[in-house]
């Protein structure tokens, strides 16, 4: 299925996607996964689980994964300061937490706004770009992040 | 979802689905109840209250089938109640396959009413069963093998053949019924009978013969019932081509004989002159004052506790309050995060001046306390009797018996012991395994059994007790135990070392070793080849153990033991490098101090410690876990020895740091299996650590 | 409002008794089996009842035979809910002093119509 035909699949809702920074790119994933944000702790380190995998924390109780994109997506740096902060997502049965540099806000998107990423090759697969978007000055990668959690080469599904 | 019902539904605006779910739930019970009942029946002394008890279970079924329009459900236990009702009335006498027969019935009601609760699950064919149970009816006995439908050979009919069976329930009608040609004219009565037999089918009524059709009977029918399924129940005794069905009302047709009393048309009636009556005029009863009655809402879930104003039939009922699985599940949970939030405010207080700060001190310590006796009362919501394990053993070892051809008995002894409901589930098969195992390979023949001087029923035992903090579960029989000299060889012929200096109980443990199943006859439904060193797997993932005793001649015996529950724990808490792991205190065997000239290298790759005597396994936790080192030194200094699956490690640590209950959490909730860790817990500070599988750890040091 | 007495060892068949003749407008009074009703009749009348037969501790015709014997029960109308409708249940009932019959499964509209042929 080619770029256009996936835009038109995805264009009959304009969405709301929550924002947030990883190095110098801006990214948007689905609010409607989004469970709640939080800083960063250090999670408890789970051996041989993938270098992104930092490990879980406890979350009210409830143990959840913590995967670290800035890693995941091979940006240059990945500090853990005071700004860092810990996306809380709920996907599918699961509960999972993603670090990310900072967040920026909750933005509606319509399907105008949406183009479809050029080719190139970077970090993430294409099949986890749902597209990118123009929103004044900033472009916003946004992220179809279910799957790409939910793949296989994130470690976190047996 | 149920599927919807025939006619009743639409009725006066009512929606009967709504008591679906409360028939289903009362069914699922009544057939329990039957089936235990049946299995308690002693055939010599049927107790008539038993019988009673019996049929009324049959009865309410078919009420409750029958009015929410459940026909396929109505039917069989319309038939098995009139198997019940006679023998209750000692008009028949109870017999073994009749026992059987009704046992089986019982399973297929099961499996109807799943269906119908939408569990799916394929069609129920009961033509076999009603077959059996008419025969059994009229004092026939059935056919051994499963009854065939009895289709007679005819010659070419002349009545023509009924419509297609497309006609659908739509409400009663009335319509002729043909039957015809016939050879012997009285094979017409049994259709008659059918309809005294089965009420709901419908009224039929003797019409006078026509004179041009030969050898064949008239009547006039008046059914809510399809052709097809008249058909159906007709075929039993005249062949399909000699019956028709044809509008009521044919000109050519003389008159018919006066109509049957009202009553069966309308489905009720007055008695002349009886009090209330409504052609008497009797003065009306004066209205009392209105009691206030609270409704039950008919909710699938989380019963409510009956009102007050209501006074329970049986003891039982009163004390006694249905709560949703999901209700207790939370409770538990919220349970165990006080339990966590206090043994952080323990924690962060330990430095408070005790003087300064007294109430607060005071306070904390008042809540350690509360939250302790909360935390016991609130898991032992979640026990439930090994009651509820062993009620399914006494129907399946009946049915294996009797497959196997032996004769045996089950005792069950603790059925009041508890454990906890996340138990009950995963310890079923294990134990069904074992229980089949006795059954099938211990237990001898019957005339065995009398060769060797022992009673020709065999008997199996499943005994349940408290012991400590754990539950032990035993599975005894007085078979033919256990032959340290076949076992032996089985194990040397597949390789395994096991020199003869082996012990008694070693030699036992051999049936544990994987792939040693010694010839496992899968004759249980699920075919899946169980084998004991599953048994012994699954056991031990619940933190639990086996032990197995055995004297050849006399017998075998076989005790789990698990712990009391699955959510907390006593835990033993380590330290490598800057991280903390959890060892169950179960496992604990001893700890010590260690140097580094104590650990020896085997081999290249292997360490061990002397301990006393021997040299065990060494296993650096540091190295398993990859746990980062900050600084150079070694820090490694004890030796915890930890015991699983009959075997010991030591396992090398940082530092102990204390032993404390610990609240087990599920890592693969929101994550996944990981290796060596059997689940996860939340320590005073809020951080996480990791619940070691001690089983696992040992299984390392072996390869 | 008229009062009625349902007797049914069947929970599902109390609960749709009782909601059919609650929504014609009717108070329900409901009882698990025959000793159950008997209890509950005590110091009090009722404009009907109705009874199923088949039931533990008391079957409906002897509850039937029970209520009869006293006075606020004389003359009420006591209804048997019956899976069949043979001759021997009928003299039984007859001879219990029963009013009448309602033969089951019945629809609630039939429940209705019958109802209100005897409560006035």
């Amino acid at each position: 299925m080619g770029m256009m035909e996936k835009l038109d699949v995805q264009a009959d809702l304009a969405r709301e996607y929550l924002t947030f920074r990883l190095g110098d790119e801006e990214y948007g994933i689905d609010i409607l996964k989004v469970q709640e944000i939080r800083g960063y702790e250090n999670p408890t380190r789970i051996a041989n689980a993938p270098h992104f995998l930092k490990g879980v924390v406890n979350l009210r109780g409830t143990i959840v994964p913590i995967v670290d994109l800035r890693m995941r997506f091979g940006c240059s740096s990945a500090e853990y300061n005071a700004f860092t902060v810990s996306i809380i997502l709920h996907i599918g049965q699961r509960t999972i937490g993603v670090v990310v540099d900072s967040v920026s806000d909750v933005m509606e998107i319509p399907a105008e706004a949406m183009r479809p990423a050029p080719e190139m090759t970077s970090a993430i697969e294409a099949t986890y770009i749902r597209g990118l978007a123009q929103v004044g000055e900033r472009m916003v990668i946004l992220l179809d992040i279910e799957s790409m959690l939910m793949s296989q080469d994130m470690g976190l599904v047996d | 979802m149920a599927d919807t019902s025939t006619d009743h539904s639409a009725a006066a605006g009512i929606d009967l689905s709504q008591f679906y779910q409360v028939f289903f739930e009362e069914a699922g019970e009544n057939l329990e109840n039957m089936e235990q009942l049946l299995l308690e029946l002693d055939i010599e002394a049927a107790d008539d209250e038993e019988m009673n008890a019996i049929f009324r279970c049959a009865h309410s079924i078919k009420g409750g089938a029958a009015t929410f329009g459940f026909s396929d459900v109505a039917e069989l236990t319309h038939q098995m109640e009139t198997l019940l009702d006679k023998l209750r009335r000692h008009e028949l006498v109870p017999t073994p396959p009749m026992v059987d027969v009704l046992l089986q019935s019982g399973d297929a009601l099961k499996a109807m009413l799943g269906r119908h609760q939408g569990s799916g699950g394929e069609e129920v064919d009961t033509s076999g069963l009603l077959f059996n149970i008419r025969a059994m009816v009229a004092g026939e006995a059935p056919p051994a093998a499963e009854a065939p439908v009895a289709k007679a050979q005819v010659p070419a009919a002349q009545a023509p053949v009924a419509a297609a069976a497309t006609a659908a329930t739509t409400g009663k009608r009335i319509v002729e019924l043909r039957v015809g040609p016939l050879n012997d004219l009285s094979q017409a009565d049994n259709l008659v009978d059918l309809f005294k037999e089965i009420t709901d089918l419908g009224t039929i009524e003797p019409l006078p013969d026509d004179p041009s059709l030969d050898a064949t009977r008239r009547f006039k029918v008046e059914t809510a019932s399809a052709e097809s399924e008249l058909l159906d129940l007709f075929t039993f005794h005249v062949a399909r081509e000699q019956v028709a069905f044809l509008p009521y009302g044919d000109a050519a047709t003389p008159a018919a004989p006066a109509a049957q009393a009202e009553a069966s048309e309308k489905g009720y009636g007055f008695f002349d002159d009886a009090p209330g009556a409504p052609a008497a005029a009797q003065p009306v009863a004066p209205v009392s004052a209105v009691e206030p009655q609270q409704p039950k809402p008919a909710t699938a879930v989380a019963k409510p506790a009956a009102p007050k104003a209501e006074k329970p039939a049986a003891a039982l009922e009163a004390s006694t309050i249905r709560v949703s699985v999901e209700k207790v599940d939370q409770l538990i949970n919220l349970v165990g995060e006080l339990v966590i939030t206090q043994a952080m405010l323990a924690q962060n207080s330990r430095g408070l001046d005790p003087v300064v700060y007294q109430q607060l001190v005071t306070g904390l310590t008042d809540l350690d306390r509360n939250t302790r006796d909360l935390q016991e009362a609130v898991m032992s919501i979640r026990m439930i009797p090994m009651s509820t394990v062993f009620s399914r053993f006494p129907r399946m070892l009946r049915d294996l018996a009797n497959k196997l051809g032996k004769k045996v008995e089950l005792v069950t002894q603790g059925e009041a012991t508890e454990l906890d409901k996340g138990l009950v589930e995963k310890i079923t098969d294990p134990l069904t395994h074992l229980v089949r195992n006795s059954c099938d390979h211990g237990v001898e023949m019957p005339a065995d059994r009398i060769a060797n001087g022992k009673p020709e029923v065999g008997t199996i035992t499943l005994a349940a007790s408290h012991q400590g903090g754990s539950i032990v579960i035993e599975v005894r029989d007085d078979g033919r135990g256990l032959s340290r000299e076949k076992l032996l060889r089985k194990a040397r012929e597949k390789g395994i070392d096991a020199p003869d200096s082996l012990t008694d109980s070693e030699v036992w443990n051999l049936i544990f070793a994987p792939g040693f199943s010694t010839a496992d006859v899968v004759t249980d439904v699920s075919g899946r080849g169980v084998g004991m060193d599953v048994v012994k797997k699954n056991i031990t993932s619940l933190g639990g153990t086996v032990e197995i005793d055995s004297a050849e001649g006399y017998g075998m015996r076989v005790a789990v033991r698990l712990p009391l529950t699955l959510a907390i724990m006593d835990g033993m808490s380590v330290g490598v490098g800057e991280e903390v792991y959890i060892l169950p205190l179960s496992s604990v065997v001893e700890s010590f101090q260690v140097s580094q000239e104590m650990v020896k290298t085997i081999g290249g790759s292997g360490r061990v410690v002397e301990v006393r005597d021997e040299y065990m396994p060494v296993i650096e936790l540091e190295k398993v876990f990859q746990v980062p080192r900050f600084d150079w030194e070694h820090n490694s200094g004890i030796m915890v020895v930890v015991e699983a699956e009959s075997g010991r490690v030591a396992l090398l640590v940082d530092e102990l740091l204390g032993q404390q209950q610990v609240v087990v959490k599920n890592l693969e909730t929101n994550y996944r299996k990981v290796n060596d860790v059997s689940g996860a817990t939340i320590m005073g500070d809020g951080r996480v650590a990791l619940i070691l599988d001690v089983g696992s750890l040992v299984r390392r040091s072996r390869h | 409002m008229h009062s009625i007495l349902a007797v049914d060892d069947s929970a599902s068949m109390r609960q749709m008794v009782s909601f059919t003749l609650k929504s014609a407008g009717y108070n329900v009074v409901e009882a698990v089996d025959g000793q159950d009703a008997y209890e509950k009749a005590q110091g009090r009348s009722f404009d009907l009842v109705l009874t199923d037969q088949n039931m533990p501790r008391m079957d409906g015709i002897s509850l039937t035979k029970k209520l009869r014997e006293s006075p606020q029960f004389k003359t009420t109308p006591i209804l048997m809910l019956t899976t069949e409708s043979s001759d021997q249940m009928k003299q039984a009932g007859r001879a219990a002093g029963a009013t009448g019959w309602l033969v089951k499964p019945f629809d609630p509209t039939k429940l209705i119509e019958v109802i209100q042929k005897v409560i006035r």
